[in-house]
């Protein structure tokens, strides 16, 4: 029986899941809700489904039924790390394939504190911090004072702890504690808001790292137990919402001075990454997050059970016996059951990657997500450069208020990281995007923000 | 003279209109014979007075042949009739002619705050030879009035049963025995403050431990309503009156299933045949202790030969429980068997000392855990039994020597130890502080504070949460409330797995069976049942129920529908019964009721934390009579003596729980929460219809609702069950579990 993916995403990634469908000979099945009509995912699929919304589980799992699919592809966000998901695809009484890894992986990564739990019983090294909840202010304190201690010991000069909710995430119910007098009220105010807001009182404390580089190692595992890695991203700029702007492949520049040596620093990484991955058996891509300080000591953050954005700014300097990999396709291979077919030695490295993810956004004013109806949108093409949108170039387009306004995202690539610097800044030059506020006023984009930022990548932030 | 004959007149109609209502309008031409006697009675003054005596003695005698032949032929549901009829006596008949004099106390007449309520501070005389002894003694019990509105029929409020209690404080500050009166068709189902099945709980628990000789006498026992008042240390009972778990009349309409309009009248005297209500089937059930003999067709207003019957047996009956409390068996026979009789050779004193109080309290719950224990279906061989009193016996005397003789002196030295240490360290500190530092700066490290962990570890919860194949169907429900709150439809793998039967969207709790909570609220395997072979019976031989009880067995798989377990939370071990739905909606019978019994009283030698979690209960089944009713006093003394001795009594409701097991043993517990789905109550909506004529808003019954009348101590949210009880167990309780 030929396989058919259902493609239970939008925008760039649906575009690039059928295209990697598309490549393996695969069908595949789009879903739409009424705000995306108009964006390029829906005009390029021949079979397709309005539905609800992407969050819908029963929405999606009708469709696959009703059009026969035997694999869902996630893609990122949405569904994509909800566990019970994927256990529903698995589990129901007509079974599909889940394009991504085991519904207990998900879980147990997902769960920080397990994640934590288990990395630090396997030596991995982790953010200085509590591995349980705590609900008790009196334990709270002393757990405070202990892990003080202990990041004194560390070599942090004046240690700072970040109280956060459990339940947290994306910047929410978090706060920085200096000082131990003020530690118990912040304490107790974070436990009311997390009670408030998501039900659970549960916290944890941790340190916090004043000065980091944020790496990422990109695995990938295979059902048949195989596993290979395809280096390492820098993701440091990022939004105040801890949302990644610049991308750069790979992580480290390792013509620069370090206070260490980036090479070992980065097999390192990679070694723990791949320990835990084995542990859970992990057998889809994924990416394991890491913080780097400039002494070169570093932690394992989170663990994300998906493919990523910023999948392609590893792919543009991977090479597969010599060819350009392609996670997408990997992912989709895999999860058919097939194997690897080549080893780490195989994979070679080449030049340096830079990915912009274009935004209409307005950065001076806190970041905040505009809408709004794109007129023009225009790039140059070159050979360095790959441009993913799902905004079409021909025709006005309408940003839809209920998602994410990510327009492109754009990758370019250098024999060195000063060439491909170089051809960023000439990208971002000649990028050229005009529209309109529903307001009427002209749509602003983090075109000037992304330009700002280039200077700043590789440095500790 | 004339008048005198009018009198009698009135009165032969009157006796005439008593048959009739007794017996019907057909019963040996008594409606014609009723339109004579109101000829004469109306037309007195046409007649010569010879034609109306005549036909008074005429009369008479027929009436009193009536009579006989009516009490020949009576039946149950006759006897209820009797008992209800207006022209029967009241506790206000009582008062004026068994007791030498009274003060009511509380309330007069429509001036109270319950008058289906009376209290009083009355008077026996006893005369022994020439001397008379004057007894103080405290009178409670229902009036249920000749027809007042007010007095709404004996009916007692919530608050009416709290004055009772109040009452009952008194007389044992005071020392005086206590001659309850029952005479209630069943309590107003009210649910207001204090509330109907809390107050009576509460009233139960308290009299448990009553200090105080305790006499009832039931005309009218209806239900928990009688409960209220009718824990004591005799029971007396009205020839003509009926004491039943619940009316002919509400069991006909269960038994048709209607949920309007009234069931018909052979139904309700078949029920009435059924439920075993007269004073001689209870007698023979046990659940009394004597009958107090009624002239035929029962006692009335004016039948004073019948008080004075009264009156001896109430001394009688109170110098039985007192002498039975004094030390020399001998004298106490001789003192009883002297007391025949009208007359009395003899003067008890009703005072009790301590010693004796306590010796009162033992033969009550002695007597108490006896009842219906007859009933009971156990398998068991002699061996068996004694391997079991022997098994018993053992783990008392070990636990014994664990608790109180070891455990108290390890207690004592480490409460000796810490104060020592306290003292010395605000001594030592200013020394000892700046040495600690320095130790710090050398060995570079502090010393790890130690501090007893009170997280729930939830390692083992987070795998293998599917257990049961129905919760595992690959389908999806809709969330009742959808359409209020767009939640979107749930797979049920998830709803009853990790979402613990829960919408994450709007928090709606959905029903679930009672395997999820054995398999999701304590430790993996930790379960551990007992007494499972105990069964429900038929011990009234009551008709078609003996396969209905059949079918309940066949497909819960269960003998009863009380589960009574060992399992542990967090690794402390506890002891927990569980009342299901599946089987007959959970009500309680004679096996429930020994089940919770022997279930609590080994969490009580064993030193453990008692956990109710209620599934559903439907009350006490009425198949069972009131050997079932008798579950209310008997796990409610067992409760009390549990909660005394220091344990943790905690009660869990979910979905519903109403009437009798809420009105005792669960309503008189310390800790009472409800999960968000709970419908807790007395009464039905369609009870509380028939017996108020009106409707209650459909939220009436709610956990919300019952938490804002202060009847439980708070709402749990179901995904929070397992957390909620483990910090429950390390915070309430009393001083003598096992892990304190």
């Amino acid at each position: 029986m030929k396989e058919k993916v259902l493609i239970a995403n939008r925008g760039e990634i649906a575009l690039r899941i059928m295209e990697a469908c598309e490549e393996l000979g695969i069908d595949y099945v789009a879903v739409y809700t009424k705000e995306d009509e108009a964006s390029l995912h829906v005009k390029k699929a021949k079979e397709k489904y309005r539905i609800s919304d992407y969050r819908d589980m029963n929405d999606l799992l009708a469709v696959a039924d009703e059009s026969k699919c035997s694999a869902i592809h996630p893609g990122y966000g949405f569904l994509a790390e909800d566990f019970r998901f994927a256990r529903r695809v698995v589990m129901r009484e007509r079974p599909l394939i889940f394009i991504g890894p085991s519904w207990e992986a998900i879980r147990d990564l997902g769960n920080k504190l397990f994640m934590k739990r288990v990395a630090k019983e396997l030596g991995i090294p982790v953010i200085p911090g509590t591995t349980e909840p705590i609900y008790n202010e009196i334990e709270a304190e002393l757990k405070a004072e202990e892990l003080l201690e202990e990041l004194r010991e560390l070599g942090f000069e004046n240690p700072t702890l970040l109280v956060k909710a459990v339940a947290g995430g994306g910047g929410m119910g978090i706060e920085e504690v200096k000082d131990m007098e003020e530690f118990r009220p912040v304490f107790r105010r974070i436990r009311a808001y997390a009670k408030r807001l998501f039900g659970d009182e549960g916290i944890i404390i941790e340190g916090k790292i004043p000065e980091f580089q944020h790496l990422e190692v990109q695995l990938l595992g295979s059902k048949k137990g195989e596993y290979v890695h395809f280096g390492t991203r820098n993701c440091t700029i990022q939004s105040p919402f801890r949302q990644k702007r610049v991308e750069l492949a790979p992580g480290f520049h390792y013509k620069k001075e370090y206070q260490f040596d980036p090479q070992k620093v980065e097999a390192q990484i990679i070694k723990h990454s791949l320990k835990l991955a084995r542990h859970f058996g992990y057998n889809s891509v994924g990416t394991w997050e890491w913080l780097v300080t400039p002494e070169g000591k570093f932690y394992l953050m989170e663990v994300n059970t998906r493919i990523q954005v910023e999948n392609e700014v590893s792919a543009k300097i991977s090479f597969v016996k010599g060819k350009q990999v392609n996670l997408i396709k990997e992912q989709i291979r895999i999860a058919f059951g097939e194997k690897l077919g080549y080893k780490q030695e195989d994979i070679t490295f080449k030049g340096t990657s830079i990915e912009f993810r274009i935004i209409a956004e307005d950065t001076q004013r806190g970041f905040k997500p505009l809408s709004g109806t794109i007129e023009k949108f225009k790039w140059k093409d070159a050979p360095w450069l790959t441009v993913r949108t799902h905004v079409p170039r021909n025709e006005p387009y309408t940003i839809p208020t209920q998602f994410d306004p990510n327009l492109a995202l754009a990758i370019v690539w250098g024999e060195n990281f000063e060439e491909a610097k170089k051809r960023g800044e000439k990208f971002l030059d000649n990028l050229v995007i005009k529209g309109k506020t529903p307001q009427g006023e002209p749509l602003i984009t983090n075109i000037t923000f992304l330009k700002q930022s280039l200077e700043k990548v590789y440095q500790f932030l | 003279m004339q008048i005198e004959l009018h009198k009698k007149l009135k009165e032969l109609l009157e006796t005439a209109e008593y048959i009739r209502d007794i017996k019907g309008e057909k019963f040996f031409g008594i409606g014609s014979l009723i339109e004579r006697v109101s000829e004469y009675h109306e037309n007195f003054y046409d007649f010569s007075p010879g034609e109306v005596k005549k036909f008074i003695q005429e009369t008479e005698r027929k009436l009193n042949v009536l009579i006989e032949e009516a009490e020949k032929s009576l039946t149950p549901y006759e006897i209820v009739k009797i008992t209800r009829h207006p022209q029967r006596f009241t506790l206000q008949d009582i008062l004026e002619n068994v007791y030498d004099s009274y003060m009511e106390l509380g309330g007069e007449g429509e001036i109270n705050i319950d008058p289906a309520i009376v209290c009083a501070k009355a008077m026996l005389i006893r005369k022994v030879g020439k001397n008379y002894y004057f007894h103080q003694v405290m009178v409670i019990g229902h009036e249920k009035g000749h027809g007042e509105e007010y007095r709404s029929g004996g009916s007692a409020k919530p608050w009416g049963n709290e004055k009772a209690l109040r009452y009952m404080q008194m007389a044992e500050t005071e020392g005086i025995p206590i001659h309850f009166f029952i005479f209630t068709p069943g309590a107003y189902p009210i649910e207001d403050y204090p509330g109907a099945a809390q107050q009576i709980a509460r009233n139960l628990y308290y009299m448990a431990k009553l200090k105080v000789p305790t006499v009832s006498f039931i005309s009218e026992g209806g239900s928990g309503g009688a409960e209220a008042i009718g824990l004591t240390d005799i029971r007396l009972m009205a020839e003509k009156g009926y004491y039943s778990v619940i009316s002919p009349e509400g069991a006909a309409a269960i038994e048709a299933k209607l949920k309007e309009g009234r069931p018909p009248r052979e139904l309700v005297e078949k029920c009435a045949r059924a439920l075993k209500l007269t004073a001689k089937d209870n007698l023979e059930l046990g659940t009394i202790d004597r009958i107090i003999p009624e002239p035929p067709l029962g006692a009335r207003r004016k039948d004073f030969a019948f008080f004075r019957r009264l009156k001896t047996e109430l001394i009688r009956a109170t110098d039985e429980v007192v002498l039975q409390t004094r030390n020399l068996k001998l004298l106490r026979k001789y003192a009883l068997s002297k007391q025949e009789g009208e007359e009395f050779k003899f003067f008890v004193n009703w005072e009790l000392d301590a010693d004796e109080v306590e010796i009162l309290l033992e033969n009550r719950a002695k007597k108490y855990r006896k009842m219906t224990e007859w009933a009971l279906c156990e398998p068991k061989s002699t061996f068996k039994c004694f391997l079991d009193l022997g098994q018993t016996i053992g783990r008392k005397i070990k636990n014994e020597l664990k608790f109180k003789v070891f455990k108290p002196g390890h207690k004592t030295f480490k409460k000796f130890f810490e104060e020592l240490s306290n003292e010395s360290s605000i001594l030592l500190k200013p020394v000892s502080d700046p040495v600690k530092n320095v130790y710090n700066l050398i060995v570079g490290k502090k010393v790890k504070p130690k501090f007893p962990s009170t997280i729930l570890s939830d390692e083992s919860h987070f795998y293998n949460i599917y257990n049961i194949p129905i919760d595992l169907e690959d389908r999806t429900v809709t969330c009742p409330q959808a359409e209020k709150y767009g939640c979107p439809d749930l797979w049920v793998p998830d709803l009853y797995g990790e979402f613990c039967g829960v919408c994450p969207n709007c928090g709606y709790h959905f029903p679930l069976s009672y395997k999820w909570y054995l398999e999701n609220i304590f430790d993996k395997g930790s379960v551990k049942t007992f007494n499972d072979e105990i069964a429900s019976g038929n011990p009234l031989k009551f008709e078609g129920y003996e396969k209905r009880l059949k079918k309940a067995r066949e497909t819960t798989g269960l003998n009863s529908a009380l589960l009574s377990f060992e399992a542990k939370i967090g690794g402390i071990s506890l002891i927990a019964i569980m009342l299901i739905a599946d089987f007959r909606g959970g009500t309680v019978g004679v096996a429930e009721g020994e089940k919770f019994i022997r279930a609590i009283e080994l969490a009580k030698i064993t030193r453990r934390p008692f956990l109710a979690l209620i599934h559903t209960t439907g009350g006490i089944r009425i198949h069972e009579g009131t050997l079932g009713l008798m579950q209310m006093p008997r796990c409610t003394m067992a409760v009390r003596d549990y909660v005394d001795a220091g344990g943790l009594y905690i009660v869990v409701y979910d979905n519903n729980s109403y009437a009798g097991p809420v009105a005792s043993f669960l309503g008189s517990a310390p800790y009472q929460f409800a999960l968000k789905s709970t419908r807790l109550g007395f009464a039905g909506p369609r009870v509380i219809r028939e017996t108020t004529g009106q409707d209650v808003p459909p939220d009436y019954h709610s956990a919300e609702n019952a938490l804002k009348r202060g009847h439980i101590q708070g709402i749990w949210d179901r995904r929070e069950l397992r957390k909620k009880l483990f910090s429950a167990l390390l915070t309430m309780g009393g001083k003598n579990l096992y892990y304190r």
